[in-house]
């Protein structure tokens, strides 16, 4: 019921930024993007939009003879079916030559395979649940580091910062996001057994809960030596507020959902000292970061997220497809075919915000992340 | 453990049952359901978030905020989504549907105003943690408890001292005979609303200050709960609805806090199914 008013508001914005960007009567390469703008993970989504305007801005030109990348943007509102509608839209209707999305890995699960059989290729800036672009080759690809190659070096670091050694663990999970909930129950728990860490109980809540009350009642007797909360940043921010509310001080380490300004405001006070790690982190003094966050910050007064730097590099690389492979726009099947072999042998392309990055085997991204901590109410680079 | 997570069931419980008896009333008086009833009760939560943010004022004016905020919506929807129809004879069916239509289209105004996004009251009541014996609860906990408490008890004197509520009850008894006997039944109609979307925006402020979490979507679960509650009280029972409310909140706290929080609705749902199979008109019967 509420779905048609969002799908409008969405399909008049998209006309309107279509419709300027199209002035140009060049051939345009056209590239479908799928976001939260409602929802949710709506916060994500806003950031995005945010940093595709700064993008395109900058960016949109292609330069020479090549005309214009135009961007045809659709709200997933985080939802499987839409994400799926949607998918099918930009590759039947619209004729994109790629896709940039979705956000969440349950709705990549569902729309990789349409772009499998579209012959599209397809790519996630910030899903981040192992194996679902290695299911769906060769035309998923993901932009950011798949949860076991972020959370190994943030454990690693989590662990050697306390001055209690950590024997034992509670794990909060969200059952009902996709990544949360497989990093809860398989990728903290493997990695944990590596270090040796038991693991006392895994108690979980759903996206959307506002009362965490009996879950942290559940956890405080087991006195654990530390926490790990696999959530997106509300559920999670209500969580940890709640943990710290009924007393337990113990060190909390956080799944990749977390990494929201929001997680901090909605947490409070509590969430001080949570560890988390992140592909961008906007504190970053290489150049290139600090010139773009000054100028995110001066228009839309708030610090860029891991969102908003995934999305941006995300299209920064396609641009990059783009220009090498020299399409123009004119032929969807072959475009797609060249844009998928670019993605698949990419090898240390330079991202300006997160670093180099190489596509593996799996069509997953490879980097170095940064581990973070919350410090006086912002993550902070952990040294 | 066992009495800690009791006392979190009665502190979410009292919060459904400040919605439940809006229901109840309404349905008590007119035998119609009232499906925007969860959207007042998140109209009533910005409103009084609102009052906050205006003028920094602390949780009792916060308080009033939300009541008058939804009370207001819940007598425009009676004189929009109710009472048109009501005149044009006596059809159970659409005031369903007209209520729906009020539901969404407040639950679009807010996202257009307020934004999708959760948003949260200032939290300086959270901080002080009170120790009874094993149980611990904060300054928003017991502010709860006392609110809904004391709105229960003055509902309950309202209607059976007040000349309005022998008026309301004498409605809900019979509208024509009552209707007769030189009630003015349209006046009781809109007080009966006034009076339940006020319990509803009470609870919203409640449910924004414990749990920090307000959003325009926040209304569609707790109108669900509300209406069970409703049945499993008794439909038009207020008292009903206060223990039914109790009973939700403690079978969904119990169910996360000794299975799985995705069976926590299957296990507070069925937990009233059962209710109502031993007693199929609520607990307690008008």
């Amino acid at each position: 019921m509420v779905r048609k008013f969002h799908m409008m508001r969405v399909t008049v914005a998209a006309a309107v930024m279509t419709a300027a960007l199209a002035i140009a009567a060049k051939a345009d390469v056209t590239i479908g993007v799928l976001m939260p703008l409602s929802g949710k993970g709506a916060s994500y989504g806003q950031q995005q939009q945010n940093a595709i305007k700064t993008f395109m801005e900058k960016y949109a030109d292609l330069g020479g003879k090549a005309g214009k990348i135009k961007l045809v943007i659709y709200d997933t509102r985080g939802d499987n079916t839409e994400a799926i509608n949607l998918t099918r839209k930009l590759i039947e209707s619209d004729q994109v030559d790629a896709i940039i999305g979705p956000e969440f890995s349950g709705e990549a699960e569902v729309a990789f395979p349409l772009a499998v059989r579209g012959e599209t290729p397809m790519i996630t800036p910030m899903a981040a649940k192992a194996g679902i672009a290695t299911a769906n080759r060769p035309w998923a690809f993901r932009f950011a580091l798949t949860t076991e190659n972020v959370y190994r070096p943030l454990l690693d670091e989590w662990l050697k910062k306390q001055k209690k050694p950590i024997k034992s663990v509670v794990i909060f999970l969200d059952a009902k996001d996709a990544v949360s909930s497989f990093d809860g129950k398989t990728i903290f728990p493997k990695l944990l057994k590596e270090h040796g860490i038991h693991v006392l109980d895994s108690i979980s809540f759903q996206t959307g809960d506002i009362d965490y009350s009996a879950q942290v009642t559940r956890a405080k007797p087991l006195n654990p030596d530390g926490i790990v909360v696999s959530a997106l940043y509300n559920e999670a921010g209500h969580a940890v507020a709640e943990i710290r509310k009924q007393g337990m001080t113990q060190p909390i380490v956080g799944g990749v959902g977390i990494n929201d300004p929001r997680f901090i405001q909605i947490g409070g006070a509590g969430t001080e000292g949570v560890f988390a790690a992140s592909d961008f982190y906007a504190d970053n003094p290489k150049p290139s970061v600090t010139a773009w966050v000054g100028d995110y910050v001066k228009r839309f007064g708030e610090k860029p997220s891991n969102a908003s730097g995934e999305m941006y590099d995300t299209l920064y690389l396609m641009r990059e497809c783009i220009k090498s492979t020299g399409i123009t726009g004119g032929n969807a099947k072959e475009d797609r075919t060249k844009l998928r072999d670019c993605w698949t042998n990419m090898k240390d392309a330079e991202a300006p915000l997160t670093g180099a990055t190489t596509i593996d085997k799996n069509g997953d991204g490879t980097r170095i992340p940064t581990v973070l901590e919350v410090q006086g109410g912002n993550f902070a680079v952990v040294k | 453990m066992l009495l800690q997570q009791i006392t979190n069931g009665v502190m979410l419980g009292s919060t459904y049952a400040l919605v439940a008896i809006g229901y109840t009333l309404i349905f008590g008086v007119l035998r119609l359901l009232h499906l925007a009833h969860g959207e007042v009760f998140m109209v009533g939560a910005f409103a009084g978030l609102q009052v906050v943010l205006l003028w920094h004022v602390g949780p009792l004016l916060a308080l009033i905020g939300g009541l008058l905020g939804a009370a207001v919506v819940g007598v425009v929807i009676e004189l929009v989504a109710f009472r048109p129809i009501r005149k044009r004879g006596n059809s159970h069916l659409a005031p369903i549907v007209s209520t729906i239509g009020a539901g969404l289209v407040l639950q679009e105004v807010m996202t257009k105003v307020f934004g999708a996004e959760q948003t949260a009251f200032p939290s300086e009541l959270q901080k002080h943690v009170y120790q009874f014996g094993v149980i611990s609860v904060t300054g928003s906990q017991l502010f709860i408890l006392g609110t809904a408490a004391i709105s229960m008890l003055a509902l309950h004197q309202f209607v059976t001292r007040t000349r309005y509520g022998m008026a309301m009850r004498a409605t809900a008894e019979n509208i024509q005979v009552a209707s007769l006997l030189g009630i003015n039944v349209d006046t009781v109609i809109l007080l009966t609303f006034a009076v339940a979307s006020a319990l509803a925006g009470i609870a919203g402020v409640l449910v924004g200050m414990n749990f920090n979490a307000i959003s325009p979507f926040m209304g569609f679960d707790m109108g669900i709960k509300g209406m069970a509650v409703m049945v499993i009280g008794g439909l038009g029972s207020i008292y009903g609805a206060m223990v039914g409310g109790m009973i939700l909140g403690i079978a969904e706290v119990l169910s996360v806090a000794y299975f799985e929080s995705s069976l926590r609705d299957a296990f507070a749902f069925g937990l009233m199914v059962l209710i109502l199979i031993v007693r199929p008109r609520g607990l307690f019967r008008v």
